[in-house]
């Protein structure tokens, strides 16, 4: 009886938390011109309707622009900071773990302000620069998370064999050290990535009239006129982040 | 001209001393094992040699050069590591040409000596397998290959055979005794098992808290020992304490609380008249002898073709007899004796 009762409640739980992701996707394929549940003609309608709108297209190319970019810069500088922060004493270690992991826990929107008011004063508000900065900064603790865990799993005497047999500090990192922390900084980036690619809060208050991610336009599009290409956008962002998180999982699965 | 000389060399990491100042030369294709217990400096003089610690003070000279100021990269030494320490994401033969790769060496005389290098550990047909598929003793000579495959001035291992189970830690044993009489390198070799010591070395440097303690064959530290921590260190020991009586002519006599008839032996270095010290019997110098001195048996252990006697003495002093299991004595009161040419005299050891 027990079995029966935790499998619906295991069921209601998955339906729970798939629910709004499922409910997505049959909006995209709707005929009408409303959001409603469930659709009663079929079409490809909307998905039309997107690619045709530059606009769409434009928020979909900054919104790759923007993740691709920021998903190189925190990929390189959280590279670097899980390698240094190894090198650390404990103590100092701990403390500086504990900053590099603060975009993490702050609130988004109280960092949003306080980017806001900074890129303000640097004239980055609604430029490409900008948004790339500010969600370097957000995906960097996913970074150095996950190199972090390569670097500490990494035994220190491979190195020490590699000096010992001649090589110096640059081909032991390029022979030794890189290749057994790949899996770590590729797993990294996928993070970074998708944490770029559906941040809306920072890329709202960051966003001009010629920079706007897709999730900011999606946002927009919601509040005026809340038609099923919102649905559309909503489930190409889905299928990217699935893509993201399958090769997430295939780069730390080969390092096992 | 020696091949690898320790002049003066110690090491102190804040106020504690790892090593004192030691010297300490090695001769060209010899194998000298450095034994100690763990904390005793031997793995620190390892890394001294390989160029991962820098001393605090003293010289190191390989092939005649002094190397104390070089990096590890550029000194031209081979290291075998307790867990292999071998590059996981390359194969059997890239793992074994690596140090081939950083000295430049072309590729038809690279692969004939990493092939060479292969079949001496009897892993040939090896090259294309991934390290993390053999077992913990391939493994293990697949460092001994990469270390030794270019021809290091010399060769250090840090307990190579700590983390093998003991009937592969035997075989290895042997394999790394037969390379070197096939081929004698410079080899200096940490180990805290006295066996390992015993088995493969030309000369073995006992260490104990920092301190060289005594440096010889294996068979002048098993028979003539410098003091008690050397003789329990190796081999099997009876020790027994008491208070120097005689001293002359490298002989010394030991008067022992409840003994009728005083010890008599060999006199180690650093004895004093009147002083503390002990006699060293080893177990299969403890004999039976009709008229000697009343013991009796406690507990016996049979091992085969050898059977252990525990003796307590009338005076309370306990004894262990190694004897063939065909002598050994079916009751339990019986005499015993030993031969005064096998007994030492050994200052006190705190």
């Amino acid at each position: 009886m027990t079995g029966a009762w935790t499998k619906a409640f295991a069921a209601l739980l998955a339906a729970a938390i798939v629910m709004p992701v499922l409910a997505v996707a049959p909006l995209a394929f709707s005929e009408q011109s409303f959001l409603v549940l469930p659709p009663r003609t079929w079409s490809l309608r909307w998905w039309s309707v997107f690619f045709a709108d530059a606009s769409w297209l434009r928020a979909l190319l900054t919104s790759l622009e923007v993740a691709a970019l920021s998903c190189l810069l925190s990929v390189a500088a959280g590279t670097s900071a899980a390698l240094g922060l190894q090198a650390l004493g404990p103590r100092a270690r701990a403390l500086a773990t504990g900053l590099f992991l603060g975009p993490m826990v702050a609130p988004v929107i109280v960092l949003a302000v306080g980017l806001y008011a900074l890129a303000r004063s640097f004239g980055l508000v609604g430029s490409t620069l900008g948004l790339v900065l500010a969600h370097t900064m957000l995906a960097l603790p996913y970074v150095v998370l996950n190199v972090g865990v390569s670097v500490a799993a990494l035994d220190p005497r491979l190195a020490l064999a590699a000096s010992g047999l001649g090589a110096g500090p640059g081909r032991v990192f390029r022979t030794v050290t890189w290749p057994a922390i790949l899996p770590g900084v590729m797993g990294g980036g996928v993070f970074a990535f998708v944490t770029s690619f559906d941040e809306v809060v920072l890329a709202v208050f960051l966003a001009g009239p010629s920079v706007k991610t897709l999730p900011v336009r999606i946002w927009e599009e919601v509040r005026t006129e809340y038609t099923p290409v919102v649905a559309v956008a909503a489930t190409i962002m889905i299928i990217l982040a699935v893509i993201g998180s399958a090769m997430g999982r295939f780069a730390t699965r080969r390092s096992a | 001209m020696s091949a690898v000389a320790f002049r003066g060399v110690a090491k102190r990491y804040g106020a504690s001393e790892a090593l004192l100042p030691l010297d300490l030369e090695i001769a060209s294709g010899e194998f000298i094992s450095l034994l100690g217990p763990s904390g005793s400096g031997k793995s620190t003089l390892l890394n001294i040699c390989a160029g991962f610690i820098e001393p605090t003070a003293g010289s190191l000279f390989v092939a005649g050069r002094d190397v104390t100021a070089l990096p590890a990269r550029r000194r031209n030494i081979g290291m075998v590591f307790q867990n292999y320490a071998l590059f996981p994401h390359l194969d059997v033969f890239e793992n074994v040409a690596y140090g081939l790769r950083v000295r430049k060496i072309a590729r038809a005389e690279l692969e004939q000596r990493v092939e060479d290098a292969l079949r001496t550990v009897r892993l040939d047909g090896f090259g294309a397998r991934s390290v993390i598929s053999l077992s913990g003793g391939q493994q293990q000579r697949v460092a001994l290959a990469r270390a030794m495959v270019i021809e290091p001035d010399i060769l250090l291992m840090d307990e190579p055979l700590g983390a093998l189970d003991k009937q592969l830690r035997k075989e290895v044993q042997i394999e790394i005794r037969r390379m070197h009489v096939a081929r004698p390198r410079t080899t200096l070799y940490v180990t805290h098992d006295q066996e390992e010591a015993l088995v493969m070395s030309d000369r073995i440097a006992v260490l104990s808290g920092g301190r060289l303690v005594q440096l010889g064959t294996a068979r002048e530290l098993y028979s003539r020992p410098v003091d008690g921590f050397v003789a329990r260190f190796l081999g099997e020991s009876n020790l027994i304490v008491g208070r120097v009586a005689q001293l002359q002519d490298g002989r010394a006599t030991l008067s022992v609380d409840g003994f009728s008839s005083p010890i008599e032996g060999y006199a180690a270095q650093g004895l004093r008249m009147a002083e503390a010290a002990c006699a060293l019997i080893r177990p299969e110098h403890v004999r039976l002898v009709a008229g000697g001195r009343q013991a009796r048996v406690v507990e016996r252990i049979f091992l085969g073709e050898i059977v252990a006697l525990r003796l307590v003495l009338p005076s309370g002093v306990e004894l262990w007899s190694r004897l063939f299991s065909s002598d050994a004595p079916a009751g339990d009161q019986i005499e015993i004796g030993w031969d005064r040419e096998r007994v030492s005299i050994l200052p006190e050891t705190s």
